[in-house]
């Protein structure tokens, strides 16, 4: 029987290589070990594998002679953007190829009248908004990492972002796409119009990390850029004022753009990575972010500022031009790496909890914190209960780093006890996939399973990520009338 | 099957607290009898429902309130009918974190009359379809992923269903999603279920993201008398700045159009907001503070042939001067009704015309659709006229898509024949 | 197994290394890796080869090859959150491939050519003569746009075709006296390449000093910073001319030393790192260091009082890496630039990516510095204005040039050069000069 335990391909990967630079140009395959090297580890570094062979496409057709080679070579692939994912989903497979992006970085059109961008999947999130701006338009979902991170990488972990409370995902974003099968075919998928005929195959590769094939063209919405935008920045004595503020917010019928919490700990970070120049002394600050139409912003905004007073924010700025918004942002958004100034080790959790549990799950957290003696830092998109906390470590310290790892485990228990998620936007990738066995029962990560193996019966596309373990795509639900489908087309063998 | 097996009835009645009874006049999937119905009251019971048809090798056609039952292409065969009226609870409402997890037989209406002392709702308006009471239940909202005027502004149903609750064909209970707006563990089998019109499973539960009720509703209407004024005023309404939730075009044959504008929010920022739209859409542009008549209706009367027809913003006008030429070459009057500025337009075509003239007419759409860059479904048609074409059209991806079927209904048990592609 | 990369003389420090934490923020803003998209190629995936050299892997061809493609432009470290101290890590990875890895011949006659020329002023006053000569034949045109000589020995090609068309030679005299009322005196530090093909700009330097009140020494016997040497890892070489440096403005008595090129100053700046292990020098070093000012530094400092008149010109300005990078000197010469009546003040897009000059890079790399100038020189040319001006003597040369690529009409000037003509009251088409002389 056929498993998806990886083979020991290696062997033939000499030959692969052969034949990929043919087809691709010498510079196009990176076989060179120290090269290599340089692709171990995407932005969660603390998992590292060399992949056999690396291949910088250029387009649609060298990613399908890729994948096509994989295929018929029987030889896994994983696709890697601009590499700054946090779960490992971009984690290369020793006895595998890495498929890089980020040269296909064209922006192929900015379409204003369809209110659509088509862009290669390389291309940086930041840029579509650059290249829309002088339309009046730009892409919605914005993750932190957005001046780096691909449009592909972004399909892939359907990435979120601040301002996603009001605007939504990536998934929410994305219309069409042309996408590389696992069996090395392109096909495409939606496009400029809404609801293409047929099961929603967008909805479900958005957001699959990879493991059902390769988005090589992708058509995202792009959103009208608001008529007013108002930012403030809040200081509060504790966590627990600013996270009753966000709830009378929420509870007035405001929908900010954004509402990001920062505590103490991530101030003093961010603080001495960028000179953001917050108030002192906060225990948290809030930021909150309106957009829309002047008058109900305008309206609104006051709406805001009473509520934040009222839970005794101690100062509040209201940012005057897009210059000091930018520098409340740039605290908040440089936050994670920030962290590295404060602490020689740290890891970035992502766990989603009820928005109305938060002041009850920081409490644990803290109570946690304080009994494990490991310091968490924390910043958190408040509208939508999406936690980061950040767990710092020095491992240099022995010990310490096992710790942190059990404080970061616990406090994904911690969402899943509430009725949350393990991850809200960085993606289960190599990271997690230990995890989903605890907030998914063996039924449902079998039934999410099926897709896989409807896309990629033979295993090839990013194996190991999402599921702790593979299903067997033989093992199909049921019974079959005669011979399967998949067979009679000569797709699949039965396994 | 011929006539219902008594042995059968019994396990369904026992799954069921004897909810289950042999088909009847009136439990017709679109003109196929069924032999029996069931109605499960819960997951449980509807995961002991769906292993009994797995036992029994029974093709089963999922029912809401039936208002859509009709949709899409006639389903091979129908043994059992899972009636979801029984499942009709609000599980839970967390106003707090705008989110509703309801059973799928719950009524949309019935679910918004309980969100609304809220201040709350589901920010979903399926077009209701002519002779409706209602637009049906929260389960035919997923399985047809029917929208309405709000899809403009909050998106389609796949994009507030945040967790959902299946029984596969083999009577295994399977979860996708959450609780939370915000989760990307795990495949997002809500979107895949959305709009697979019962074809990979019984949808049981779903959980919802929901949004503040406006404090104020007000319409801005004007006339549109040619295709050409249609797209222009919808460019201008696109292009600013002023937050529309809803961008509807009504074009009645023969008869002069109608652009309509929702604006939604606070009162002190909707009045502004109406004056604005009344300067931008310029002459003969009103406010109403109700909706127009037709409003969220599907334009389309009883018997007709209904089309969703999508386009790019862009192709618009080609799409409406190619119905118009249709209509003028075949002589039968075309209208249409829908969410232009989303690309989504629902047409009817009287189903008095012969089913040749309509096959031809539907074919001639499609041979041109690349020039509005959508495509061209008869949702519902007369039998007669499902018989003459095929409703849904080509397929992009369809290969894709028949693996997906086979790994969830592998015996192809769920609905066969009634989807795209023959799905 | 061969040995490892670095040797224990001031290798790359493996708690700088450890300071990334791979998020990749530097990716956009480097230029290589925006030219290639390759990982190897920019800042994150360059630490990582010096973290695998730390780890026991060879200094390989392919190794260096990385570690010489980077343009030294120091972007990434204003990109980075983390304070990643990237410029320190190149340094000192430069210097350990100098002494231990063997270049084929044709690079160490290269490099040998141009670091017996480049740092000593009387070496490059002396190819003037034949350079003018060369220019007038008109020979340099054909041989710039042909591709004999690209082909055959591309750094030669890129040598040439950056070289100025060269302006009269005026000499800064050792002493200038302030104008009006006297707020100091100052060293000013006349560069190897300013002060021969850019000798207006030091020129200006000196008149707008003075006419802010100050008096200008400028030693004649003054050699190279050493700028050129420590980027491209010739530490020894370095210290020698910074040693040499700081006895000559020591001898002067000032406490500012005024640098108008941009990698100079940078340079200067760092000079108490470059010679902490010399005891005679550690602590001099240090004290000349904190005395290094650019020119717009100081003189936003000082406060202005000479009269700016009005110079209708439109402007886009460019950071040269060494001064917006490494100095963080960004506001000072836009706020001077703005003092200027009538002056329109553009900004150019991706204005944090390198322009492709990097000292000596568009010698040593002509492919990607001609690449990197031509985006540099669209998106200037993007902006509308016809005049760029810039810090730097190699981002003079290198946006004029690549624009003539272009085959667009591009002036470059140095700020100082702009403030020097409001002063005086020139006529705006005054300024500014093009690379073809039309």
């Amino acid at each position: 029987m056929t498993t998806y335990e990886p083979r020991d391909v290696r062997p033939g990967i000499a030959a692969l290589a052969e034949r990929l630079r043919a087809a691709l140009g010498p510079d196009s395959v990176i076989d060179d070990h120290q090269r290599l090297r340089t692709y171990e580890c995407d932005g969660l570094a603390h998992y590292k594998v060399t992949p056999a062979l690396a291949v910088l496409a250029r387009d649609t057709a060298a990613v399908v002679e890729t994948v096509r080679a994989c295929a018929e070579a029987a030889v896994p692939f994983v696709a890697r953007g601009s590499g700054t994912g946090l779960s490992g989903g971009a984690l290369p497979r020793a006895d595998g190829v890495l498929i890089v992006t980020s040269r296909m970085r064209h922006i192929i059109e900015i379409d204003r009248e369809n209110q659509r961008a088509v862009v290669e999947p390389g291309v940086i999130n930041l840029d579509v908004s650059r290249a829309a701006k002088p339309e009046g338009y730009y892409y919605a979902p914005d993750p932190s990492s957005q001046q780096v991170c691909s449009i592909g990488g972004n399909v892939a972990e359907n990435s979120g972002g601040a301002h996603c409370l009001k605007y939504g995902f990536t998934t929410n974003h994305v219309t069409g796409i042309t996408f590389v099968t696992a069996d090395g075919e392109a096909v495409r998928l939606g496009g400029k119009a809404p609801d293409p005929t047929g099961y929603d195959l967008l909805g479900a590769i958005v957001g699959s990390e990879g493991t059902l094939g390769i988005a090589t063209e992708v058509t995202v919405r792009l959103t009208r850029l608001p008529e007013a935008v108002r930012t403030l920045l809040a200081a509060f004595p504790s966590t627990d004022d600013a996270g009753a503020a966000v709830s009378d917010i929420i509870g007035a019928g405001v929908v900010p753009a954004a509402i990001e919490m920062m505590d103490a700990l991530a101030i003093e970070a961010a603080e001495a990575a960028v000179h953001c120049d917050y108030p002192g002394g906060a225990g948290a600050v809030l930021i909150v972010e309106l957009d829309g139409p002047a008058d109900e912003v305008e309206r609104q905004f006051e709406e805001v500022e009473r509520h934040c007073r009222t839970r005794r924010a101690f100062e509040i700025r209201i940012a005057k031009d897009d210059v000091e918004r930018a520098l409340f942002w740039k605290g908040r958004k440089s936050a994670f790496a920030a962290v590295g100034r404060i602490s020689p080790d740290y890891i970035v959790q992502d766990g989603v909890i009820p928005r109305t549990a938060l002041p009850e799950v920081l409490h644990r957290m803290t109570e946690l914190s304080r009994s494990s003696g490991v310091r968490v830092a924390n910043v958190f998109h408040a509208g939508d209960g999406n936690l980061h906390p950040l767990v710092l470590f020095d491992d240099a310290v022995p010990g310490e780093a096992e710790r942190a790892e059990e404080v970061s485990g616990a406090i994904l228990d911690l969402c899943i006890e509430y009725g949350g998620s393990i991850t809200g936007e960085h993606g289960v990738g190599s990271d997690k996939a230990r995890y989903m066995p605890r907030m998914f029962t063996e039924a449902d990560l079998d039934t999410m399973q099926l897709v896989r193996c409807a896309f990629d019966p033979a295993g090839l596309a990013n194996p190991g990520k999402v599921f702790p373990t593979p299903r067997l795509c033989g093992e199909v639900p049921g019974r079959h009338k005669g011979a399967h489908p998949l067979q009679e087309a000569g797709i699949a063998e039965v396994f | 099957m011929s006539g219902p097996d008594p042995a059968i009835l019994d396990t369904l009645c026992a799954a069921t607290a004897e909810h289950a009874r042999p088909a009847e006049a009136g439990d017709e999937v679109d003109g196929i009898a069924p032999v029996f119905v069931a109605a499960p009251g819960s997951t449980a019971e509807a995961a002991d429902v769906m292993r009994i048809a797995a036992d029994h090798e029974l093709v089963v056609v999922v029912r809401g309130s039936g208002t859509k039952l009709g949709w899409g292409q006639r389903p091979a065969k129908a043994d059992l009918v899972v009636d979801t009226g029984r499942m009709d609870r609000v599980v839970e409402h967390r106003s707090g974190d705008l989110v509703v997890h309801v059973d799928a037989g719950l009524r949309l209406a019935t679910l918004q009359d309980r969100l609304s002392p809220a201040g709350q709702r589901l920010a979903a308006d399926p077009v209701v379809p002519p002779g409706a009471a209602d637009a049906g239940t929260v389960g035919g909202l997923i399985a047809t992923a029917a929208s309405g005027p709000l899809r403009f502004s909050h998106g389609a149903v796949r994009d507030l269903l945040i967790g959902i609750t299946v029984v596969r064909a083999d009577g295994v209970v399977a979860k996708a999603g959450g609780k939370v707006v915000k989760n990307v563990a795990g495949y997002d089998l809500g979107k895949l279920f959305a709009g697979s019109w019962g074809t990979l499973g019984l949808v049981t539960e779903a959980v919802f993201r929901l949004h503040p009720r406006p404090v104020v509703s007000r319409w801005v209407v004007v006339p549109v008398d040619s295709t050409g004024v249609a797209y222009e005023r919808l460019r201008r309404v696109l292009h600013a700045q002023l937050v529309p939730s809803a961008v509807e075009l009504d074009r009645p044959a023969g008869a002069t159009g109608t652009l309509a504008v929702l604006v939604e929010g606070i009162p002190q920022g909707v009045t502004g907001r109406v004056e604005k739209f009344l300067e931008l859409l310029g002459d003969g542009a009103e406010p109403c503070d109700a909706a127009p008549a037709w409003w969220g209706r599907a334009p389309w009367q009883r018997g007709d042939v209904a089309l969703r027809l999508t386009h790019r913003i862009t192709g618009l006008p080609a799409l409406l001067n190619a119905l118009d030429e249709q209509a003028r070459r075949h002589g039968v009057p075309v209208s249409a009704r829908g969410s232009a500025g989303v690309g989504l337009l629902y047409a009817a075509v009287p189903g008095v015309a012969e089913p040749a003239v309509i096959a031809e007419l539907v074919q001639v759409l499609r041979d041109r659709s690349a020039t509005w860059g959508g495509d061209v479904v008869v949702l519902d048609a007369p039998p007669e006229v499902k018989a003459a074409l095929d409703p849904w059209g080509p397929v992009r991806g369809v290969s894709l898509m028949r693996r997906v079927k086979d790994q969830f209904d592998p015996e192809h048990r769920l609905a066969p024949g009634r989807f795209a592609g023959g799905i | 197994m061969s040995e490892p990369a670095f040797d224990d003389h001031h290798p790359p420090s493996a708690a700088l290394v450890g300071d990334c934490v791979h998020c990749g923020f530097c990716l956009p803003t480097c230029p290589t890796y925006t030219l290639w998209g390759e990982e190897m190629d920019s800042p994150r995936g360059r630490i990582y080869l010096m973290e695998i050299g730390l780890g026991g892997e060879p200094m390989t061809p392919e190794m260096v090859q990385h570690f010489d493609a980077c343009l030294g432009c120091m972007a990434c470290v204003t990109a980075c959150p983390s304070g990643v101290q990237y410029d320190k890590l190149i340094e000192a990875t430069r210097a350990q491939v100098e002494r231990r890895h063997h270049r084929p011949a044709r690079d160490r006659l290269m490099r040998r050519a141009i670091f017996g020329v480049f740092p000593y002023a009387k070496r490059l006053h002396a190819l003037r003569g034949p350079l003018r000569a060369y220019q007038a034949t008109g020979l340099s045109r054909w041989l710039r746009h042909g591709r004999l000589l690209r082909r055959t020995f591309p750094a030669l090609a890129a040598l040439e075709s950056l070289a100025p068309e060269l302006e009269p030679y005026e000499q800064v005299p050792e002493q200038s006296a302030a104008q009006g009322a006297k707020r100091g005196t100052v060293g000013l530090l006349l560069g190897c390449v300013q002060r021969e093909f850019f000798p207006g700009v030091n020129a200006a330097t000196a008149r707008v000093l003075t006419a802010e009140g100050f008096d200008v020494i400028a030693p004649a016997g003054q050699g190279c910073c050493g700028a050129l040497s420590v980027h491209n890892g010739r530490e020894e070489e370095a210290q020698s001319f910074a040693r040499k440096l700081i006895d000559t403005f020591e001898a002067t008595g000032v406490e500012r030393v005024v640098v108008n090129a941009a990698g100079c100053g940078s340079a200067m700046k760092e000079y108490a790192d470059l010679l902490a292990g010399d005891p005679a020098y550690a602590e001099r070093a240090r004290g000349f260091a904190e005395g290094v000012r650019d020119i717009t530094e100081f003189l936003v400092e000082q406060g202005s009082v000479a009269t700016r008149h009005p110079l209708p010109v439109m402007i886009a300005y460019h950071d040269a890496c060494h001064l917006g990078h490494a100095q963080a000197i960004r506001t000072q010469p836009r706020a001077l630039l703005r003092e200027i009546p009538d002056l329109l003040l553009r900004e150019i897009a991706e204005a944090e990516l390198c322009c492709g000059s990097a000292g000596i890079y568009n010698i040593l790399q002509p492919e990607a510095a001609g690449e990197l100038g031509d985006r540099k020189a669209r998106n200037v040319l993007a902006t509308g204005a016809p005049l760029v001006v810039t810090a730097n003597p190699g981002c003079l040369m290198q946006l004029a040039a690549s624009a003539e690529r272009l085959g667009a009409q591009l002036k470059v000037a140095h700020t100082v050069e702009i403030l020097d003509a409001s002063i005086r009251g020139l006529a705006a088409d005054a300024v500014g000069r093009s690379r073809s002389g039309a």
